[in-house]
């Protein structure tokens, strides 16, 4: 089958997440038994299965509950409401982090003398009270991969909506400015994306009205992105990297379902972890490192481990075992990040669209309302007969978004993180009293894209490790194939991990066990170099250390080589390219497009 | 309308393969622990019988392909989600609980009762395909059972190609042992077929043939009949996940041609 | 009190495969462990004189027989036949028979004529409670169970390479011979057997070695560069010297069928575990494979277990490998070929 096919809906969907969940649940409720047939929509998903793309966990659930009223959401595997939170400054017992001397004094001067009279145990300050925009109390404890299986069994019942995984849209379709629908990928190509046997190109889906919900990496949304700019002042650099593990506790662990702690301050004190307890003795738990961690060498994974080592954690878990694992990027820029919202013929929502808090650390609810938000109006339009262009969407959605808890909270959080990007201290500040103020008061600050804001390996470990010891490590890491960051987190004191098979496990293992990682042959290669001369000269390489799946590895002839078969799309490598991309200073030296395969797992 | 051929798929949902299966007790028997929470596949042997049906209902045009499966009814239309968009079909679903420890003759009772209850459905232009063992039960005989009940005595198992003549004749291999296959020839249908792989690639997924899928495959979901397997007179007296751990000697750091010596010492003389 | 049915074909000679031998043996034991047991034996063949001689001695009360050309060969519409007609004519309430291709067709299908139920890939037979308790694998090996059924006749197909082969005298038979004669004939005819090319016979389930190869042959190695040509090489000479089985995980095979002339050999046919067989070798090589679960699958049989990889991390250094090197398969291999070569050139 050589020609391209074309077809037309009425509505298509990017992307089967929390977001894409709200805007389909809500438009089933309104347009049955109105006085023009519903319309027929089709939601195309990357993953190869429903619930194996997105990953979430602990949420208030406002809009989500609002959404299915008299549903109890406990009634989903592994739900659970909301009963004990817990904020924690973890120390280092290791004395490898990268405390600045003030974080350093702090611990051993106020932290540490004064441990008989403040809430310490097992190496970590437990805070005697949840700060107000943490707080999760009337939440609910749940797996979003089980969620959104089950959103989809219901908004599918009918047959008017369709959902589609293992379909990745490849770009949208433009009719000047306006989005006329989506382009599928092509299928039966080589790696370089060659026709091959079986070739099939991807099929074009006309819409009148094109969802867009493919999350914070998506590319059809940074390709709209790319077309018609971000607003005056937006920028989408502040990112991270969340990775986490579904594990059986031990049966010794006495935390009851419904727990939530988060923590901060170990193993280095930008990264924030959470461990939240589902029914039946399990937890997803996991860390956030966020781009403000400006390690050029560092990979989530070992953090990851050093973190279910803290003895806080660590009592709770040692004798565990790992039943799934994953990660993706945050889009951290929250608000400020937000991209145009509306244009003829679409409309953004979810994390994708800016929606994300990283305040109050969630994104699920969030999304979800503005999926709802945005079929409200789609539902007014279509009553109407109206066409979505962009003057009807802004009044029926983002008009509509402007006056929600989303927007208002989404200001405060805006204002939040900026601390961070001039140190740990002053992030943390800034966060407190953002969050403690309602957004009033802010500690401002501008990122930099990271291409412009890394440091050397040299630079980073000044004073610690001399340069000629680097180069070195980086000859053995390039010879042997032991990734940079393992020998240079040795030398910098960090503990081997003993691994027991069970719960702490390579790398590799992880993918295998946690993530079933897999990739179907037959389709192009979704992360891609565009310039090798650039990969060439880069001494950092952060892209192979970051590497979620350890995909990305050194190749022949000094360029970068990518393995699909071990990447689970979650977009790191687009925020952590060290070089610029030529003739364009904004981007990155890598380019992250729609790809199949990935994780295997719904319990994320 | 004349339909050239009548092809029926049975085919029936799996764990995806690589996930970690633990027993557990169900209220009638053993089950997988957390059941419901593992991504279910349709059985990748049945997919292929799937997929040669519809390369088969392509070469006589008119031939028409159904899709007779007994599973979980919500897990069934998740799987459709991925299935429909391979190759075009009718769904016919059975509502029930089925796994592995189902019983293979009871489930075969109610597909061949399903299909029976086909309408228009011509024996004489009949073929039943499916895997001939799935990656549940494993057992190879629901199909058999199948056939026998609708009254067909050829049958062919580990199918790896179909040559078949617009008047009903056709050759066939199935897998035999050694890595062999036996041909034979029949001269005319109905007949069953539990294929092995075959010898067609995974097709494509196609949005089009999912649209006009759907179509008919959510109110098929709607109309699935709630059956009920009763595994009569069978029993498990154990039911483990098998744990051999070796105590692995891990040699590093010895050099190649050492460790060749040694392989080639433990392989032993050529036999 | 059971009637156990010994159930066989003959193979083209005339005589009983191993596997049949196997399954005699593991009926004989059930009966001695049944109270009250009697043990029949069955056999199908276009002339089972030979065979029944062979078993004279195996202690079964009756020999019946089903012969003539339509039961020579195997097919699943005159094999149903047969096995129907030695049940009902046995009186069989248990049927212990080899896991064939032959009877794994058939089977089922007798096992409904006589109102009964079947298990097929049976590993072991046992008895529990006066009863026979079978065991079994489920979801691609990774579950076993013991099996016990109340509904008779029960039919059991045992795998090959599970039980003792019976070797006892052989003698005069006396054979029963059962008549069938099915109303309709079969459309069916077994046109012959086809087996791969010689120099491609890479399947080879009675070698002494199964070597497995995995993805991490084709992926790019420390310098940076793919090797498929030396490893295409390096694999064959190893079988072509060894004569071992090749076995291959599933992302292997289909990697080769992705059009890339990479281990062009290799098909589905090689493909162990998941989808693929269970190889019952004494000895299993596994190489640039990770020996995760997916990988071992169908390792449950193979006795002796050492495994080269470059990650000493690995599934196989975890309680899956007798042996693991952590070494460059690709060097080893080179070094295994030079000493196989000399081997053979040494008088």
């Amino acid at each position: 089958m050589n020609t391209r096919l074309s077809t037309e809906v009425d509505i298509v969907c990017v992307g089967f997440g929390p977001a894409t969940g709200g805007f389909l649940a809500e438009l089933a409720r309104r347009c049955t038994g109105g006085s023009r047939p519903p319309p027929f929509v089709i939601c195309y998903e990357r993953s190869d299965d429903i619930g194996f793309g997105v990953s979430g966990v602990v949420t208030p659930a406002r809009a989500i509950k609002a959404s299915f009223p008299g549903f109890d959401l406990a009634e989903i595997p592994m739900a659970t409401p909301v009963r004990h939170e817990h904020v924690a400054y973890l120390l280092d017992p290791v004395g490898a982090s990268r405390r600045s001397w003030a974080v350093r004094a702090a611990d051993a001067t106020i932290v540490r003398a004064m441990r008989w009279a403040l809430p310490f145990q097992t190496e970590a300050l437990q805070l005697p009270w949840t700060p107000s925009f943490l707080r999760k109390e009337g939440g609910v404890v749940l797996s979003i991969g089980q969620f959104m299986q089950w959103v989809a069994g219901q908004v599918t019942g009918s047959g008017q909506i369709q959902i589609w995984p293992s379909m990745p849209v490849a770009s949208p379709l433009l009719d000047g400015d306006s989005v006329v629908g989506v382009r599928l990928i092509d299928q039966g190509t080589d790696r370089q994306g060659n026709p091959v046997e079986g070739f099939t190109p991807g099929m074009d889906i006309k819409a009148q009205l094109t969802v867009v919900g493919d999350g914070p990496i998506g590319t059809v949304g940074r390709q709209l992105d790319e077309r018609f700019g971000l607003p005056e002042g937006h920028n989408r650099d502040d990112w991270a990297v969340g990775m986490k593990m579904v594990v059986e506790l031990p049966s010794h662990c006495g935390l009851e379902a419904g727990t939530v702690l988060h923590t901060f301050g170990y193993p280095e004190p930008e990264i924030f972890g959470f461990l939240y307890v589902h029914p039946g003795g399990i937890a997803s738990l996991g860390i956030f490192v966020p781009s403000t961690f400006d390690n050029p060498a560092r990979t989530a994974y070992r953090y990851l481990q050093h973190w279910m080592r803290h003895p806080y954690l660590w009592r709770h878990l040692e004798g565990g075992r790992l039943r799934s694992w994953g990660a993706k990027s945050l889009l951290e820029s929250g608000r400020r990040g937000e991209p145009h919202l509306v244009g003829d013929g679409f409309a953004r929502i979810g994390e994708g669209s800016g929606s994300t808090n990283m305040l109050t650390g969630s994104g699920v609810d969030e999304a979800w309302a503005t999926g709802v938000l945005l079929a409200e109006g789609v539902a007014e339009l279509w009553e109407a007969n109206r066409p979505f262009t962009r003057a009807n969407l802004h009044e029926a959605y983002v008009q509509r978004r402007r006056a929600s808890w989303v927007e208002t909270e989404g200001r405060i959080a805006e204002k939040a993180r900026g601390g961070f990007q001039k140190g740990f201290i002053r992030g943390l500040i800034g966060m407190g009293v953002a969050g403690l103020s309602g957004g009033r008061l802010s500690v401002r600050g501008r990122p930099a894209p990271p291409h412009r804001r890394l440091p050397t390996i040299e630079e980073y470990y000044r004073g610690r490790i001399p340069s000629s010891e680097i180069d070195r490590m980086r000859e053995e890491s390039l010879t042997n194939g032991i990734p940079l960051h393992e020998s240079l987190m040795k030398r910098a004191g960090w503990p081997a991990i003993p691994l027991d098979g069970k719960l702490l496990m390579s790398h590799q293992d992880a993918l295998l066990v946690g993530g079933k990682v897999q990739a179907p042959s037959g389709y192009a290669d979704h992360v891609v170099f565009i310039d090798s001369a650039a990969c060439e000269k880069c001494g950092t390489r952060i892209c192979i250390d970051a590497c979620s799946g350890q995909a990305i590895a050194a190749g022949p002839d000094g360029k970068v080589a990518f393995d699909r078969e071990k990447c689970i799309h979650c977009g790191v490598c687009l925020w952590n390219c060290s070089q610029a991309r030529p003739g364009d200073s904004e981007r990155g030296n890598i380019e992250v497009k729609a790809g199949a395969g990935g994780l295997h797992s719904a319990e994320n | 309308m004349d339909t050239p051929f009548q092809i029926v798929v049975c085919a029936g949902l799996v764990p995806d393969p690589l996930q970690t299966l633990e027993p557990a007790a169900g209220p009638a028997g053993p089950v997988l622990k957390n059941e419901m929470m593992l991504p279910l596949v349709i059985d990748p042997w049945a997919a292929h019988a799937l997929f040669e049906a519809a390369a088969l209902a392509k070469r006589f045009p008119g031939s028409k392909v159904w899709l007779v499966s007994l599973a979980p009814r919500a897990k069934l239309q998740q799987v459709m989600m991925t299935v429909a968009q391979k190759a075009a079909f009718e769904l016919v679903a059975l509502d029930s609980p089925a796994g592995g420890f189902t019983e293979s003759a009871e489930i075969a009772a109610e597909i061949a009762a399903a299909i029976e209850r086909l309408p228009g459905i011509d024996k004489s232009r009949l073929l039943v395909f499916g895997g001939w063992e799935s990656a549940s039960r494993g057992t190879g005989t629901t199909l058999q059972t199948v056939g026998e009940r609708l009254g067909i005595f050829e049958q062919f198992q580990g199918v790896d190609r179909l040559d078949m003549a617009p008047d009903g004749a056709f050759q066939v291999i199935e897998r035999i042992e050694g890595g062999r296959h036996q041909a034979s020839a029949c001269s005319g249908l109905p007949a069953v077929f539990g294929w092995a792989t075959g010898e067609l690639p995974e097709p494509p997924n196609n949005p089009q043939i999912g649209m006009a899928n759907m179509r008919t495959v959510m109110p098929a979901l709607n109309r699935a009949r709630p059956v009920k397997i009763a595994n009569e007179g069978l029993s498990f007296a154990r039911v483990t996940a098998p744990n051999q751990r070796r105590d692995t000697k891990i040699i590093k750091d010895m050099a190649p041609g050492q460790i060749a010596r040694e392989i080639v010492d433990w392989i032993g003389p050529e036999q | 009190m059971e009637t156990i049915l010994f159930l066989a074909h003959t193979e083209a000679d005339g005589s009983l495969c191993r596997a049949a031998l196997e399954s005699l043996g593991a009926a004989r034991t059930l009966a001695a462990a049944l109270p009250d047991c009697r043990l029949v034996a069955g056999l199908v063949g276009g002339d089972v004189r030979a065979a029944a001689d062979a078993i004279a001695g195996c202690g079964a009360v009756r020999i019946l027989g089903v012969s003539g050309a339509p039961f020579a060969v195997s097919r699943y519409f005159t094999d149903a036949e047969a096995a129907t007609a030695l049940g009902r004519a046995s009186g069989a309430s248990v049927v212990v028979a080899p896991a064939t291709s032959r009877w794994n067709r058939a089977l089922a299908g007798a096992a409904h004529r006589l109102g009964g139920r079947i298990d097929a890939h049976a590993t072991a037979i046992g008895a529990a409670d006066g009863s026979p308790a079978v065991t079994r694998w489920y979801y691609r090996q990774r579950l076993e169970a013991v099996v016990c059924r109340k509904l008779r006749p029960w039919f059991i197909l045992l795998d090959p390479g599970c039980a003792q082969p019976w070797t006892g005298p052989s003698g005069a038979a006396a054979i029963e011979s059962v008549e069938v004669a099915p109303s309709t004939a079969s459309k069916t005819t077994v046109v012959g057997v086809r087996s791969p090319q010689a120099d491609l016979q890479t399947i080879r389930p009675d070698a002494k070695l199964l070597f497995v190869a995995g993805a991490g042959w084709t992926k790019v190695q420390p310098d940076g560069k793919a090797h498929g040509r030396d490893a295409e090489e390096l694999i064959l000479n190893f079988l072509r010297r060894t004569k071992a089985s090749l076995g291959s995980t599933k992302s292997l095979v289909d990697l080769s069928g992705e059009g890339q002339a990479i281990l062009g050999f290799m098909t589905h046919m090689n493909q162990v575990g998941q989808t693929g067989s269970t190889p019952r070798h004494a000895k299993g090589l596994a190489t640039c494979c990770h020996g995760e679960e997916p990988h071992t699958v169908g390792w449950r049989f193979v006795t002796e277990r050492r495994a080269v990889n470059l990650n000493p991390n690995c599934g196989w250094a975890q309680g899956k490998a007798d042996v693991l090197y952590v070494a460059d398969a690709f060097a080893v291999m080179r070094e295994v070929e030079a000493l196989l070569g000399a081997r053979a050139r040494t008088p």
